[in-house]
């Protein structure tokens, strides 16, 4: 049992995801991966939970994928589980049935925005109380905490980024700049629908939120060797630079093909079925 | 099979099971040993119902817990695997607790042996608290003692993270006669000062070989406190008439320890007096307590080693003898009989002893 309290992907684990390995491309599982943190998120302020337990279910959520191919487990369980887990490792439990409601609408208005009727208004059809959905989502919900669990080897402490934020604006003399503040605190939220909590160390990315803010808006601090800012807080321009284009992927434009693609494949079966269907395009391993 | 069930089933094949010691509503307990070595070990498998709610929260706070805490006064978390839905954790065999101990009439204990005990939860304690834990269900039965005497701080099923100042928590925590009138009263903002109430419980309960605060309910748990330590005056404790669940059970005058407490030394009742303080935040602390003239004064403690230990091997019959009388009457009564070894391990490290039912 390794003692590492803050485990983060090993190179191996980077370079060639489980899900990759099943002939998912890179690009794709980086979307379904940011997808399925959305919808994490979607579902932490439907259900108004803190967002220490939904930024805790994300980072979860992205370790997950290191380990595991969304050949196996779809997005959206393992969505669900992990907010079900965070919620009591965080103590603040949520109610089975609320996850599972939350998710059900979540999903259904995500099939209908690619469905046959996009064009219409979106109309939610509860489940019956004692229908087979709701046995399916909650057994999946059950497996899914599980297997998190056990695949990640039982190692659920999360370090959240949020005070070293504050700690590292203020040593730069930017912790009365609101707009700074806000601006690199929201880089810290959207960074949660990437996997770098899982691949960097809490400086680098706090740093890398740093670096977006101050650039967008033109606020110049020391860069030039020997005295560049970013070394104060021990982390390596590489890795900063990295997890910046990591950030800014998210924004980039996206083509309604591409939501479609994401949209579509939320579940394991989805996933199976685009796998045979592209198998031959794609170069398996 | 992927390589992250081909390592968790390697793990699995590293721990046997030799036989089950005992049952509770969330987990079974299997006494075990470690193959290769055959040190002896614990295997507490939690129960995971596809229908119920998930992990038990219990559970997870455990493994949660001891995946940090590796300190010689705290149990150790071996490894944790899963095998088919059920979790599994590999915890260290400890024999026996310090209820037991103190039950056993035939056992005398020296001031010496006292103090090391409480010199050794202290130092368990110390740790939790520097990591900024809690423990919150600090008891007799919850410390364990190793076969080579060291005593061990376990059952991590009601601990939580405390380092958010003014974060509400539940009150519902703590065994009632270990529990600390702020959380009878209803304080949801508390801190480690509450583990260390249960420590003085536990020092008095070392010294008078009963329970020192036994009371029947939560009002009468307050009566008892006060009986023994006086009604808390605005002074003592300032704000304790605004506590959620502040009621008036009647003034008692405060009787000298002493009275009570006839054979301590004064150092002893010293530091008894600092565990017991009405106000927590003037509460002695773990750090401050492990500086404590007591530990300094001689007698120095009792090696671990010499500590008085319970002479229950008879009870326990050898594997093979139990495995013989499957279909005996015997092997029946020794799992359910109250005062046996078996029985009392398993209630130790039984998920059902939880006092609170749900937290937040």
């Amino acid at each position: 049992m390794s003692n590492h309290l803050y485990p983060l992907a090993s190179l191996v684990q980077i370079e060639q995801t489980p899900s990759r390995e099943d002939g998912i491309p890179e690009s794709l599982e980086e979307d379904l991966r940011a997808y399925g943190c959305k919808l994490i998120y979607q579902a932490g302020i439907l259900l108004q939970q803190k967002q220490v337990a939904v930024a805790t279910a994300q980072i979860l959520f992205q370790r997950f994928w290191f380990v595991t191919s969304m050949k196996q487990f779809g997005v959206g369980d393992v969505g669900m589980g992990a907010l079900y887990l965070s919620s009591k490792l965080e103590e603040c439990p949520l109610r089975m049935r609320d996850i599972i409601n939350v998710y059900d609408v979540l999903l259904q208005r995500a099939s209908h925005s690619i469905g046959p009727k996009a064009d219409q208004q979106f109309r939610y059809y509860p489940m019956s109380y004692f229908g087979d959905t709701f046995y399916n989502l909650k057994e999946a919900l059950v497996v899914a905490e599980m297997q998190i669990l056990k695949r990640l080897g039982f190692n659920v402490h999360v370090v959240l980024p949020y005070n070293t934020l504050v700690n590292y604006l203020r040593l730069l003399g930017l912790g009365s700049n609101k707009e700074v503040c806000s601006r690199a605190w929201g880089y810290l939220n959207d960074a949660l629908q990437t996997p770098v909590y899982a691949m960097y160390q809490i400086p680098t990315i706090v740093c890398a939120s740093i670096l977006l803010a101050t650039r967008h808006l033109s606020i110049a601090l020391p860069s030039e060797p020997p005295t560049c800012w970013w070394e104060l807080f021990d982390t390596l321009w590489d890795d900063v630079w990295s997890v910046s284009g990591h950030i800014m992927r998210l924004y980039r434009p996206e083509s309604s093909e591409e939501t479609q693609l994401v949209v579509g494949m939320l579940t394991k079966k989805d996933v199976r079925r685009w796998l045979e269907e592209n198998a031959t395009v794609l170069p398996r391993p | 099979m992927d390589a992250v069930e081909q390592e968790n089933s390697e793990r699995q094949k590293k721990w046997l099971k030799d036989k089950k010691i005992g049952e509770g509503t969330y987990a079974v307990v299997y006494q075990g040993r470690e193959a290769g070595t055959n040190r002896k070990i614990a295997i507490k498998k939690i129960k995971v119902g596809q229908f119920k709610d998930g992990l038990d929260m219990s559970a997870i706070r455990e493994v949660k817990f001891l995946r940090e805490l590796k300190h010689k006064n705290v149990i150790e978390l071996l490894d944790v695997f899963s095998a088919k839905t059920n979790l599994n954790l590999v915890l260290e065999f400890l024999d026996s607790d310090l209820e037991m101990i103190i039950k056993d009439r035939s056992l005398v204990f020296l001031p010496s042996d006292i103090k090391s005990w409480v010199a050794m939860t202290f130092r368990g304690l110390e740790f939790c608290h520097r990591n900024w834990i809690l423990h919150r269900d600090l008891k007799p039965n919850n410390l364990l003692i190793a076969s080579d005497g060291h005593l061990k701080l376990a059952d991590f099923g009601l601990a939580r993270e405390y380092a958010d100042p003014g974060y509400k928590m539940t009150h519902e925590v703590i065994t009632r006669w270990y529990r600390p009138p702020e959380l009878l009263y209803g304080a949801k903002y508390y801190g480690s000062a509450v583990d260390i109430w249960s420590v003085g419980c536990i020092f008095a309960e070392l010294m008078l070989r009963i329970p020192y605060l036994p009371g029947g309910s939560d009002i009468d748990q307050l009566k008892t406190i006060f009986r023994a330590l006086g009604s808390p005056t605005e002074e003592e404790w300032p704000g304790h008439t605004k506590l959620p669940n502040y009621v008036t059970v009647g003034q008692f005058p405060k009787p000298p320890l002493r009275d009570l407490f006839t054979a301590a030394s004064a150092d002893a009742l010293n530091l008894l007096n600092k565990c017991l303080i009405y106000e927590p935040r003037k509460r002695i602390t773990a750090k401050e307590a492990l500086h404590h003239p007591y530990f300094f004064a001689l007698p120095y403690p009792t090696h671990p080693s010499k500590l008085p230990k319970c002479s229950t091997k008879q009870d326990t019959p050898p594997l093979g003898e139990m495995d013989g009388n499957l279909n005996g009457k015997g092997r029946k009564r020794k799992l359910s009989s109250p005062d046996g070894k078996v029985r009392s391990i398993a209630r130790k490290l039984d998920f059902g002893q939880v006092v609170a039912g749900s937290d937040g």
